[in-house]
């Protein structure tokens, strides 16, 4: 029963913390907050210099994800870092959030492979 | 102090006296001085000229074979092919690759050999890769872009 009960706990854990890391944040907010983006990704979130990537109709999550990776390291880039240092969650959140809200020129692979058409 | 006779001597130059006149006026001094300034353009010439051969050679690195790129993403679609697929843990969606910026596909993959990126598959495919390979399926996926 204890055991259970532990093991319970862990998964309500695991469970909240993806479903944190899930949470949307507020486009309009990110706008505000993402004027030191726009040098590099574009106004449109379409970076123009190609060493950077394009931002805009990414995935949501996958914006965060990156952002905390470059933050916390498991992502090694000078700029990136220095970017992401006064961040903090919620900015990350509402920053994805507009990015991924805006008219994109990306795809998946889906109909792109060899021998798909 | 040379070069400030140096820098006279231009002046009566082009104040049109006798050339021979000056020449034979000129100290050891000032001899080496013109010689140092001549050197130095030279010096910068080449440096000029090795840049823009570098620069060149890189322009013409950075040109991947697209129809290469579109047999190699073959391995990519996997995961990359899937509308909204996400990874076990942690959860996210794998990003969009398709229409995505030439150079950074390129600095993304050597970030995934070198280290300097951490996630486990990536890593392992990014191994796989060479980098005439990784150049194709840059120029395959930016070509991508609606």
């Amino acid at each position: 029963m204890k055991r259970a009960l532990t093991l319970l706990s862990f998964g309500a854990i695991l469970a909240f913390a993806s479903t944190q890391l899930l949470a949307s944040g507020n486009a309009e907010n990110g706008k505000k907050k993402a004027g030191t983006c726009f040098a590099c990704h574009g106004t449109d979130g379409n970076a123009v210099d190609p060493q950077y990537p394009r931002l805009a109709g990414q995935y949501d999550e996958y914006i965060q994800q990156a952002l905390h990776e470059y933050k916390d390291g498991r992502r090694n880039n000078a700029i990136m870092k220095g970017m992401d240092a006064t961040l903090s969650d919620q900015d990350i959140e509402d920053i994805a959030a507009y990015f991924s809200s805006l008219p994109t020129k990306l795809d998946t692979l889906q109909g792109h492979v060899e021998g798909d058409k | 102090m040379a070069q400030a006779r140096v820098g006279s001597m231009k002046a009566e130059c082009c104040s049109g006296h006798d050339a021979t006149s000056i020449l034979s006026r000129l100290h050891d001094r000032d001899s080496a001085a013109i010689v140092r300034m001549i050197s130095m353009t030279r010096l910068q010439l080449l440096g000029m000229a090795a840049a823009t051969a570098l620069f060149a050679t890189a322009g013409v690195h950075a040109e991947g074979d697209k129809a290469a790129g579109k047999k190699l993403i073959y391995t990519c679609a996997g995961c990359h092919g899937v509308p909204g697929y996400s990874n076990a843990y942690p959860q996210y969606p794998v990003p969009k690759i398709a229409g995505q910026n030439e150079q950074y596909i390129i600095n993304a993959l050597h970030g995934y050999q070198s280290g300097d990126r951490t996630h486990p598959t990536m890593g392992a495919q990014a191994q796989s890769l060479s980098d005439t390979d990784i150049q194709n399926v840059a120029a395959y996926l930016s070509s991508l872009a609606q």
